[in-house]
């Protein structure tokens, strides 16, 4: 409950009185810090192999052939094969699309959600703010990956419910910061006036606290693509995850972790996919909130 | 740019870690005797009323009557255990016991006929999963039903010998009392807290569980009371090890001195076993098979035609060759090899890819028009889903419209049992050593066919499975199982059968022989494992 | 400030309440019928109901949440199906190796996270600070069982330092530790950095350096102290969500702990262990959260003046 406390009128004059634009901080970003614009570029490559996946290899990612299992890496088989005989660089590939949609939909998903409930939470108050907070509580008090696990054990394996999961076990964090900086904004000159000429309660939220939320939104939702990421590598691990022969990093991980003294390109050719991707979407996080928001530091 | 690279370099760091490091040798002193193994998963029970998986603690600290005794490569023979010499009425239906002299449990008191009589009542009566071989017995459904107090067919002469009494003629009883199922328990001592405290779990056999860590390890010592010969692993410690990479690691470390190759890939086998422990690598038949079931009121399994061309379609000479390596065996038909009453002179089902399309073209279909679902236990090993998934390829080339389904393990016994499973692929291990173990289980009545092979309608074969255990003569037996076998796999076309697994082990520097349980099971004789 | 420790308390009780509502009825909707699954090959439809009833599975769920609820209030979690026994006595047998593992692994954290954020702070952007930064980041970007495997290769298999798995003296205890340990330390090096470069501007860290002290003497000194108070709430908040299980590392490493107990339940469909294991270790990390809280409230000076 600290967040609001430590001084809010400091915190709303400064996003309200340093308008910067978006392009503004964009073009700071560029400037002063390198690493975050590379890693940019770096889930830019990605995101261009996962689109372009079947241009990108003759064989499609649950091809078996099982009289020529675990290859090693050879010029028809860049990474090798699998133990069904799949060619590894195309699985790499094509999981990367899922790997990106398991990192980047349900962030999403519970970004939108939690600061929907947030910015609702903050504004309305009193009762709905109570029930809204505890509901969150509750959802925070799960350590994360145990609740994740319940989550798909009711649910079923399956991508969308992966989704679901990882969205359900994110957005209460979502919705406690979005909530401290509606409180802020709340007190700012420009919503008391708005409120004193009728503008509508709803139109306040949309208009004046949303866009004004927006950069810590952006700020979380990079920092919270990589556990999405890394949460489906440990739920194949347990074997409610993505299921085969679909392609994805953690799955791939998982399913090659037991060759991984003897054929250890299955596991670590994925591992370190994911290790590039979600490096990389830590420093573009941390670079976008060093310049777009100061406070979210915690 | 460089920042990354600064990165990347130590990244390099950490992964050539992995390549350097000279090897050295330490063997950590460990006391002369101690066998250390691994398994998955910890035991839920000891006691075998309650378990038909946690055999380790059964076989181990109980004796049965008789014993399947592994007298060459894949040679068995059926010895006598705690008996000392019996006798069986020519009809089959009467079997007379003698037991040896002086028996004792493991706490000192004596082993009677009155401890065999009390195993046989108590596993009807406890409401286990066991009472299979109890039901044969005279009087076992009154029994078990409660309209009578005791076991009618089983009569105590005195402490020594005593006579069992069957409802129906079985020339197999003596190869089922070999099965871990019948251990014999002591009646005296028997309370509460059986199968669950170690200290209330008192058998005859070579060792005694002294420590129970649930989840992390037990350990088994030698019993002094044991009536044979002393085992030269004095002391047993199973770990709980969950994960088998770790299991492998363990073992080329030293920290084991047997490990189940069964666990890991047979790639991983090839590729470090049988190069760096090739001479330390122990091989046994796993006595069973691995088969295809398909579900005789399905749409279009119910076709003959459609059963034949799957029969023809799947491939499993590469099937063996390349999923394990040729460290399995194909099998034609329902006994599997190593089994009394093997045929190996069966009708062999060809693999015929082109044959299996005219066969279904000439039926009528078009080409993927028939579908179907393989229904895949998500707990079955990735050796059985890779072949499930080959299996699909197989089909799809046939022109079926194969998909496989994965379905949590609940789920997929749910689903089996109600009889509307389409097809899947699951393995049979036999318990005792007689063609009826596997025959009756899967042909012997129609509550039998509806769950394990899926609806099988022919009901003049059933009766003809569930007599066949009755016939005296062993010659005529076997020829009837055999014909029996004939008409279900090539005339009905119903089963596919796959193939039969070799189980390999691999032993440490510490141990000098070992003789895995006939079966091929996981589970083994700790007396059969010889330490240096 | 009493009042504010008050209402927390309050808060932290309706968060457990809600915990096990929601645990309840997460379990409650699973597929598959669990009795089922527990009898494995032999089930009969008569037996499944004998059990069914004897697990009371067969009463009204509003009837079976009061027997959990009154249940759970005395300690009383069920019988796990798979393994025969009161969910309590697993929960109270692993509890003590989780605890081992995760406080060691707190250690783990805390000295690399609390070293590397140091160094990484005093050389803001420089070559050290890229490689320590990105040596504890390393931890949080793998998979936890790559950095558990490579550790087991090389440091047990190739060096024989320590043993690969299992066991309950400290030794085997080391290396789950550094692998668990490693993938909290990015965060705390992370905000070690920031507060540090945050109080490092401060006016009075300026005089210190005036007064002629070094640069690692004012670090450690001034610097470190004021920086230490969200370093050291994050360091609690840690703690009690590794206590909470190390699902993956217990798994591959063979510890017996309370992580290990949930992925078995998982796979065995054993409700009341997952149950129990869930709620357990739920409201554990609630109140080990209410303890950090009441620790702010106290340390802090900010807020003790508002309260």
């Amino acid at each position: 409950m600290h967040e609001e406390q430590l001084n809010p009128t400091l915190h709303s004059e400064e996003i309200i009185g340093e308008a910067e634009t978006f392009k503004n901080q964009l073009l700071r970003l560029k400037r002063e810090n390198k690493l975050a614009v590379f890693s940019a570029f770096v889930i830019f490559l990605f995101i261009l192999a996962a689109v372009f996946a079947p241009l990108l290899t003759p064989y499609g990612y649950a091809d078996e052939d099982i009289m020529n299992r675990l290859q090693p890496p050879s010029s028809e088989h860049w990474l090798g094969t699998d133990d069904a005989g799949r060619d590894v660089f195309t699985r790499l590939l094509y999981g990367a699309r899922i790997s990106l949609a398991v990192g980047i939909i349900p962030t999403m998903i519970s970004i939108l959600f939690g600061a929907m409930v947030g910015i609702i939470a903050g504004f309305v108050g009193g009762k709905v703010d109570a029930v809204i907070m505890r509901i969150a509580d509750v959802m925070l008090a799960f350590p994360s990956m145990l609740l994740a696990m319940v989550i798909m054990y009711t649910l079923g394996d399956g991508i969308i419910n992966i989704f679901l999961a990882l969205a359900l076990v994110n957005w209460a964090s979502v919705a406690r910061v979005v909530r401290s900086e509606t409180l802020a904004l709340k007190k700012s000159e420009y919503v008391e006036a708005a409120r004193c000429i009728g503008v509508k309660q709803r139109v306040i939220m949309m208009r004046h606290i949303l866009p004004n939320c927006l950069p810590s939104m952006i700020v979380l939702f990079t920092l919270n693509i990589p556990s999405s990421i890394l949460a489906e590598s440990s739920l194949s691990f347990l074997g409610v995850g993505i299921q085969l022969p679909q392609a994805a990093w953690g799955l791939m991980v998982n399913t090659g972790r037991q060759f991984f003294y003897s054929h250890p390109w299955l596991s670590l050719a994925p591992s370190i996919a994911i290790m590039i991707i979600v490096m990389a979407f830590n420093f573009l996080g941390d670079g976008l909130r060093d310049v777009m928001d100061p406070h979210l530091k915690k | 740019m460089k920042k990354f690279a600064v990165l990347l370099l130590v990244l390099a760091m950490v992964f050539s870690f992995a390549a350097c490091g000279g090897e050295k040798d330490t063997q950590v002193d460990v006391e002369p005797g101690l066998l250390r193994v691994a398994m998955l998963s910890d035991m839920a029970t000891m006691d075998v009323a309650q378990t038909t998986d946690d055999y380790f603690v059964p076989m181990n600290v109980f004796d049965r009557l008789f014993e399947v005794k592994v007298v060459g490569d894949g040679v068995t023979d059926i010895v006598p255990s705690l008996v000392d010499t019996y006798s069986a009425a020519d009809d089959s239906v009467t079997y007379n016991f003698t037991l040896k002299e002086g028996l004792k449990f493991s706490n000192g008191s004596a082993l009677t006929a009155s401890d065999v009589q009390f195993t046989f009542e108590r596993l009807l009566t406890a409401g286990g999963v066991n009472d299979d071989i109890p039901l044969e017995v005279l009087g076992a459904a009154e029994l078990q039903a409660g309209t009578a107090d005791t076991l009618a067919g089983f009569v105590v002469a005195d402490d020594l010998n005593f006579s069992i009494t069957l409802a129906a003629p079985n020339a197999g009883f003596i190869a089922e009392l070999t099965s871990p199922a019948i251990s014999i328990v002591d009646k005296e001592t028997f309370s509460e807290g059986f199968g669950m405290k170690i200290e209330e779990t008192i058998g005859s056999g070579p060792y005694k569980v002294t420590e129970w860590v649930v989840n992390d390890h037990y350990t088994l010592e030698y019993n002094e009371n044991y009536w044979g010969t002393a085992p030269t692993a004095t002391k047993v410690v199973v770990n709980i090890v969950p994960d088998p990479s770790t299991q492998n690691l363990m073992y080329q470390n030293g920290e084991l001195d047997m490990i189940d190759l069964g666990e890991l890939d047979t790639s991983i086998v090839e590729s470090t076993y049988k190069t760096k422990y090739a001479d330390k690598i122990i091989t046994s038949r796993r006595v069973g098979l691995t088969y295809f079931a398909m579900n005789a009121n399905d749409e279009y399994l119910s076709d003959i035609n459609v059963r034949k061309a799957i029969q023809m379609a799947v491939d499993r000479d590469a099937i063996v060759a390349g999923i394990f390596n040729n460290q399995a065996t194909v099998e034609h038909g329902i006994i599997p090899a190593g089994v009394w009453g093997y045929n190996e002179d069966i009708t062999k089902i060809p693999y015929d890819l082109e044959a299996a399309k005219q066969l279904l073209t000439d039926a009528g279909y078009a080409e993927g028009e028939v579908t179907i679902e393989i229904a895949m236990d998500s707990t079955s090993s990735s050796g059985t889903q890779l072949v499930i998934q080959v299996i699909q390829q197989n089909l799809i080339a046939a022109g079926i419209n194969a998909q496989i389904k994965t379905y949590d393990e609940s789920s997929w016994l749910a689903l089996r049992n109600s009889g509307e499973m389409d097809c899947f692929v699951a393995t049979w291990t036999m318990d005792y050593n007689d063609p009826a173990n596997i025959m009756y289980t899967f042909y012997g009545s129609e509550a039998k066919t509806k769950i394990r092979s899926l609806n099988y309608a022919d009901t003049e074969v059933m009766a003809r499975v569930a007599a066949a255990s009755s016939i005296i003569d062993d010659d005529a037996r076997r020829a009837e199982y055999q014909a029996l076998e004939e008409i279900i796999v090539i005339e009905d076309a119903a089963w596919l059968p796959l193939y039969e697994n070799t189980h390999l082990f691999a032993i440490g520097d510490r141990v000098a022989d070992f003789t895995p349980h006939w079966a091929g099971y996981t589970n083994f004789y700790a007396i059969d494992m010889i330490m240096k | 400030m009493l009042k504010s420790i008050a209402s927390r308390i309050g808060q932290t009780l309706i968060v457990i309440v809600g915990v096990a509502m929601l645990i309840f009825f997460l379990l409650r909707i699973v597929p598959g019928n669990a009795v089922a699954t527990m009898m494995s090959e032999h089930a009969d439809a008569a037996t499944i109901a004998r059990i069914s009833a004897e697990l009371g599975l067969d009463k009204p769920w509003y009837v079976q949440f009061w027997i959990y609820i009154t249940g759970a209030l005395h300690g009383d979690f069920g019988t796990s199906y798979a393994l025969h026994r009161p969910v309590k006595e697993l929960l109270l047998l692993s509890f003590p190796n989780t605890v081992k593992l995760a406080v060691l692994a707190a250690l783990v954290a805390w000295i690399i996270g609390v070293l590397a954020g140091i160094v990484a702070a005093q050389k803001k952007n420089g070559f050290l600070d890229r490689i320590f930064m990105g040596f504890s980041l390393l931890g949080v970007s793998m998979p936890v069982f790559m950095v558990a495997m490579i550790l087991q290769y090389t440091i047990a298999y190739k060096l024989h330092w320590l043993p690969i798995s299992g066991g309950d003296s400290l030794k085997c205890f080391i290396l789950p530790a550094i692998a668990l340990g490693w993938n909290s330390a990015g965060s705390i090096a992370r905000l070690t950095r920031s507060t540090l470069l945050e109080v490092l501007q401060e006016d009075y860290i300026d005089t210190a350096r005036a007064k002629g002290r070094s640069q690692m003497g004012v670090i450690v000194l001034h610097a470190l102290r004021n920086a230490m108070l969200p370093v050291l709430t994050m360091m609690a908040l840690q703690l009690s969500s590794l206590l909470s299980g190390a699902v993956i590392t217990e798994t591959v490493f063979g510890i017996n702990g309370i992580g290990r107990l949930a992925v078995d339940a998982i796979s065995g469909r054993d409700i009341p262990l997952l149950q129990g294991t869930v709620l357990f270790t739920t409201v554990l990390v609630v109140l080990g959260n209410l303890v950090a809280d009441c620790l702010y409230t106290v340390l802090d000076p900010r807020i003790r003046k508002e309260a």
